[in-house]
């Protein structure tokens, strides 16, 4: 699969996102040499912030340009500031702090997109932040490390 | 531009890859979104509703080929075009959602 979906990324010429499976070791250059930016998601929570921080220079190793922390499922203001102090002591730029958000949990009991929900949801607003970043770092053209 | 979302098991990549591409649709951009997941869920995530499936993009999409320097590397026998349109869904917002198919150990990578 990895070959597949690389080389689908890389040929592709629209604005591509690419859902990734969890285990970084499937991290590989065939899967992600195209890629202009990774987004790591991190929980506040030891094991997720450090599986997190095993992506960053393996991320690194393979060229990808823009590297990007999201904090997820955040619970109280320690838990934003617990993942940005992982994120300054590991060289990861954190872009978004998502907190917890109940129109996640009710968007999925109901089989729906959230943004579909409640658009007003506070993941939505702070993703909408996220695509003005990237947007104003990436080349809507772009095409990666490995690309050109 | 080109996107991955990487992250712990369960910690909102699919959430996440869904409501970005999303954004970005309404954006008035083209996004093709991919589910590179073993256990693909994007599809619902983007909003097609329950019982929605693809057909994965199958392995034959891809050929391994040697080049002058005996390197061997991974080339589409077929154009992007002909993929998306065979296997891409129709999403909200304009949306195009392509899935993966599940690892194939051999040779892969
Ligand atoms: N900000 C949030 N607030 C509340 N719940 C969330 C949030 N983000 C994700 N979730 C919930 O966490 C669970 C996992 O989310 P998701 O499926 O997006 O993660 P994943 O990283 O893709 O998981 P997997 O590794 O299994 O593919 C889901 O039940 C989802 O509803
Ligand atoms: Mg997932």
């Amino acid at each position: 699969m990895r070959s597949i979906v690389g080389e689908i990324v890389s040929n592709s010429k629209e604005v591509t996102v690419m859902d990734m499976e969890a285990s970084i070791e499937h991290m590989s250059r065939g899967t992600v040499r195209y890629v202009d930016a990774l987004l790591v998601v991190l929980e506040p929570y030891y094991r997720s912030m450090e599986t997190a921080g095993r992506t960053v220079p393996l991320a690194r190793a393979l060229g990808i340009q823009h590297i990007y922390g999201i904090a997820n499922k955040l619970r109280s203001p320690e838990d934003g500031e617990a993942v940005a102090a992982y994120c300054r002591n590991h060289d990861l730029e954190l872009i978004a702090k998502i907190p917890f958000d109940d129109s996640v949990v009710e968007a999925d009991r109901t089989g729906r997109a959230v943004i579909d929900y409640d658009v007003t949801a506070p993941i939505v607003e702070e993703l909408s932040r996220v695509a003005d970043f990237l947007l104003r770092e990436i080349k809507i053209n772009g095409n990666g490390a490995g690309g050109n | 531009m080109k996107i991955a979302i990487s992250g712990k098991g369960g910690s909102g990549k699919t959430t996440i890859s869904a409501t970005l591409t999303r954004i970005l649709a309404r954006r008035g951009l083209p996004v093709l979104a991919i589910d590179g997941d073993p256990n693909p869920n994007l599809i619902q995530a983007l909003g097609l509703g329950p019982g929605v499936e693809a057909e994965a993009v199958p392995r034959s999409v891809v050929e391994r080929r040697e080049d002058e320097a005996g390197q061997a590397r991974h080339v589409l026998t077929t154009t992007i075009e002909d993929i998306v349109s065979q296997y891409g869904l129709k999403a909200p917002d304009g949306v195009t959602v392509l899935v993966g198919t599940r690892v194939d150990h051999a040779g892969a990578g």
